[in-house]
């Protein structure tokens, strides 16, 4: 069955379109890979899906549910969560505090919030960190914050917007392992990430986007082996 | 636990002496010092429900103050209503006004926040000025009868002398405290927080930005005219510049600024600094030091100059202050406190 | 239809001053994206300085604004490099405060000086008029300060598209990293944008002298009216600034005549209001989609 199924959806900023005529489906349980060159339109496709802005036009449903319009808040109370290309620590607040926020939107007892953090923390090996300043952390460990503050907030989607970029090999592989260990848990997971290798490993299917539209659609051997995916990735590297 | 119980117990003393403190100090002045010291805390700490942990910077909290202040005297003034009633009209008021400056200034971040609270608290202040039949205008509202306060038949108290407002003014500070430590131990707190880090990321927690942000605001307002009917009724007096005015805005802010912003006991810091150096200039008492010390001659033009001047000035040490705090001291005293005990601690 | 006459070109003339001051804010407040809450206690120096140079050197308000413009360039570029560089990549709300407490040095120290007394400045030509016919005169120094200012703004207008300098600062308005990386000394266009700034702000201030009371709180007043102004022309634009700058002359002008006197400022900040809400980016600036 689709969790989330995307309809035909475009984002024109003045007369740019960012995502043009955009369509498929994310079964439950999968993970779905979002590639494609610098600029394809993946984070404001995501951007679209969590409700950050309105798609102009197309639809998206998420358990059936139509989503258009609603507020980020509310598409998180529904159990879709994301997490940023960019990352976003609560800077002035603990790292267990930072995840306790995320788990408050389940829970108005901070006793509880305070329990389902600290295990969040320790699903991302982050619980030695607890007390520390989110500020303060390097990068490789704010990535996982950024993981175990969404998980906190129970999603049954959890859309990561490239969580292994700027990593080292051995912080990615921590990462993969982590992203697999979720699907064990039967999340469903909508996953952007530039290191082709990675994505490969962990997607069921992938999603290749190019700009802002989708290029093909397709199990990761179909994907690496597409003629047009090829070009639009060498195109990139010879520009 | 020995340092809760340490806590437990200053907090015990400190609270008690407070209590007792009417007993055995007459002076009039002192307790004027210590009711302005009340006024502040509560002020500081109402703002920084909405300014320390939701992060929105109200350069307009006078709004509040001068709402709060002006619906208790002029139902007093015009209506005889007892401020002790009166002082309801002025919080339900207050919540009218703040969601509707909610609704205006929410829609807009950081700069333009702070540019639509001055500018709507200015355009109260204006129509105080302009709406005469009700306000009185710029000559301001004079109104010291108060009644007696009785419960029950048996007057309690009739508010001759400044014991009565001691004892208001204190309760006043332990409400905003209490109510500032809930907030921090709370789902509102940790939202807020998270609202004044990062308002996207926490959007995308699921924290609805606009109701957390309308919850703060209201409490934050709501104190803020509690603090405001209180001066009205204290100092039996009130006009446009001294409850509606920008100044009063900025000292609002700045008591929980130099104190430090987000924190329990900023606004207790912050007061316990600003009140009594702003009262040493008002009543000049760092010229007489001056001329004691001998810096000065008390005849020269110099000592002449100050003691006319100085009084009028004390406006100039808060711009001084928030320089200095700013580039010096970003996250406040209480910023600079933990800084030492950190370091304390890491030497030890 | 002479009083329309009259009000509008009054609101014309002294809009053109407030284009002045709106042009120093959105200029800082484009090169710096820093708001400076002391803009009008800056004018107000400028006025005290004309004050100053009047009463005791006998030099005309006008002839003055030669001596003012160049000493109020030298005061805000100390401002900026003694103060405001410090805070550049601070968060906003410190620059904010710091601004708000650097304005309030500036007026209180002036209260210290010269007391909060009410100061007037009249010259020979303070409440002389000039009859355009039709019933409707305009005020000489009015009219006087409208040219000086419609002068400056030119210049100002040459300065930043014709000369290297000039097109430094917009460059660096436009994409600070960019500039930097194009090699633009960025600090020192900001010692230049925060000198400009308060130039024109105190060349505002040396303008109005003649017909404003001066006192040291005037400044809170014009501080404000620089906001509406900017945030109507869209804040960073240079000539946006100069519409809102006559825009809320005309509306203050008409409120005054139309409504009363008392409540022209309060019509001016419902205004702004109106605007901070539907169109964020100024009635010039392009509507975000």
């Amino acid at each position: 069955m689709a969790i989330l199924e995307i309809k035909h959806v475009s984002k024109f900023f003045g007369g740019l379109a960012a995502n043009s005529d955009v369509s498929f489906e994310v079964e439950e349980g999968a993970i779905m890979g979002l590639i494609g060159p610098n600029g394809a339109g993946k984070t404001t496709l995501f951007n679209c899906i969590t409700g950050y802005y309105p798609p102009s036009k197309g639809e998206i449903f998420f358990k059936g549910r139509r989503m258009n319009g609603l507020e980020p808040d509310r598409v998180c109370r529904l159990g879709m969560v994301r997490t940023w290309q960019k990352v976003r620590p609560l800077a002035k607040l603990s790292v267990v505090d930072n995840v306790m926020v995320g788990a408050l939107a389940r829970t108005s007892s901070l006793r509880i919030a305070r329990e389902r953090a600290m295990a969040q923390l320790e699903v991302v090996h982050l619980a030695h960190r607890a007390e520390a300043l989110a500020g303060g952390l390097p990068i490789g460990e704010r990535k996982k914050l950024e993981v175990a503050r969404a998980l906190a907030t129970e999603p049954q989607l959890l859309l990561l917007d490239e969580v292994m970029g700027g990593l080292n090999p051995a912080e990615s592989e921590e990462i993969i392992q982590l992203i697999l260990d979720i699907k064990g848990r039967g999340l469903t997971q909508m996953v952007i990430e530039h290191d082709m290798k990675a994505i490969m490993r962990i997607s069921d299917r992938i999603v290749v986007l190019n700009s802002g539209e989708k290029l093909t659609e397709g199990s990761p051997q179909e994907v690496v082996t597409n003629p047009d995916v090829i070009s639009a990735y060498l195109g990139e590297s010879h520009a | 636990m020995p340092k809760t119980l340490l806590k437990a117990v200053s907090g015990a003393v400190v609270l008690g002496a407070l209590l007792a403190l009417p007993r055995y100090v007459e002076s009039p002045y002192a307790l004027h010092m210590m009711i302005l010291l009340f006024l502040s805390v509560s002020q500081g700490q109402s703002w920084n429900i909405l300014g320390g942990y939701a992060g929105q910077h109200s350069v307009g909290h006078a709004a509040y103050f001068g709402v709060g202040a002006y619906t208790t005297m002029m139902l007093m003034h015009t209506w005889q209503i007892a401020p002790w009633f009166g002082v309801w009209f002025g919080m339900a008021l207050v919540v009218v006004v703040a969601l509707a400056i909610g609704s205006i200034c929410f829609r807009l971040r950081g700069p333009y926040f702070v540019l639509a609270s001055i500018a709507v608290a200015e355009i109260l202040r204006l129509s105080a000025i302009n709406l005469t039949t009700l306000t009185n205008g710029a000559e301001g509202i004079l109104a010291t009868d108060l009644p007696a306060f009785r419960i029950g038949g048996r007057v309690v108290t009739e508010f001759l002398t400044k014991v009565p407002f001691y004892y208001i003014g204190l309760v006043l500070a332990l409400l905003t405290l209490a109510i500032t430590y809930w907030v921090q131990h709370s789902k509102l707190g940790y939202f807020l927080q998270a609202i004044r880090e990062d308002q996207d990321a926490a959007h995308s927690l699921g924290i609805s930005i606009s109701r957390y942000k309308n919850i703060a605001l209201v409490i934050s307002a709501v104190l803020t005219s509690l603090a405001g009917s209180f001066y009205g009724i204290y100092v039996g007096f009130v006009d446009p510049p001294t409850v509606l005015g920008l100044d009063v805005s900025v000292q609002i802010m700045l008591i929980c600024i130099i104190g430090g912003m987000g924190t329990l006991w900023g606004p207790v810091l912050g007061a316990l600094v600003l009140v009594p150096l702003s009262e040493a200039l008002r009543s000049n008492l760092i010229t007489e030091a001056l001329v004691q010390v001998g810096l000065v001659s008390a005849e020269s033009r110099v000592g002449l100059f100050l003691k006319e001047n100085l009084a009028h000035a004390h406006v100039l040490l808060y711009g001084i202050l928030v320089v200095l705090v700013i580039l010096f001291m970003p996250e406040g005293l209480m910023g600079f406190v933990r800084k030492l005990a950190s370091r304390r601690k890491r030497e030890a | 239809m002479a009083v329309f006459m009259q009000s509008l070109i009054s609101g014309i003339l002294i809009g053109g001053v407030y284009a002045l001051i709106g042009i120093g804010l959105t200029l800082i407040f484009g090169v710096m994206r820093v708001i400076n809450f002391g803009h009008g206690d800056i004018l107000m120096v400028g006025m005290y300085l004309t004050y100053l140079l009047f009463t005791y050197l006998g030099i005309d308000p006008f002839v003055s604004v030669l001596i003012t413009f160049p000493l109020m360039f030298l005061f805000g570029g100390f401002l900026q490099k003694v103060f405001i560089n410090r805070v550049l990549n601070a968060a906003a709300q410190n620059q904010i405060l710091l601004t708000i407490g650097l304005g309030l040095i500036m007026s209180n120290t002036v209260m210290l000086i010269f007391t909060s007394d009410y100061k007037i400045l009249s010259t020979s030509y303070s409440s002389a008029t000039i009859q355009v016919g039709g019933g409707v005169s305009v005020s000489t120094p009015l009219l006087i300060s409208f040219l000086i200012t419609a002068g400056i703004t030119a210049a100002l207008y040459w300065f930043l598209l014709k000369t290297d300098t000039g097109q430094a600062i917009r460059a660096t308005a436009q994409d600070r990293e960019a500039a930097q990386l194009m090699g633009i000394n960025v600090k020192r266009m900001s010692i230049l944008a925060f000198g400009l700034g308060s130039a024109l702000a105190g060349t505002a201030g040396a303008l109005i002298a003649p017909t404003y009371y001066i006192f040291p709180q005037v400044g809170a007043v014009f501080t404000l009216k620089a906001f509406v102004i900017t945030v109507l022309g869209g804040m960073g634009s240079v000539v946006g600034a100069t519409l809102g700058g006559i825009l809320i002359g005309i509306t203050e002008s008409m409120s005054a005549v139309y409504i009363s006197s008392g409540w022209k400022d309060v019509v001016v900040f419902v205004l702004f209001l109106l605007v901070l809400l539907f169109r964020p980016s100024g009635l010039m600036g392009k509507s975000r989609t």
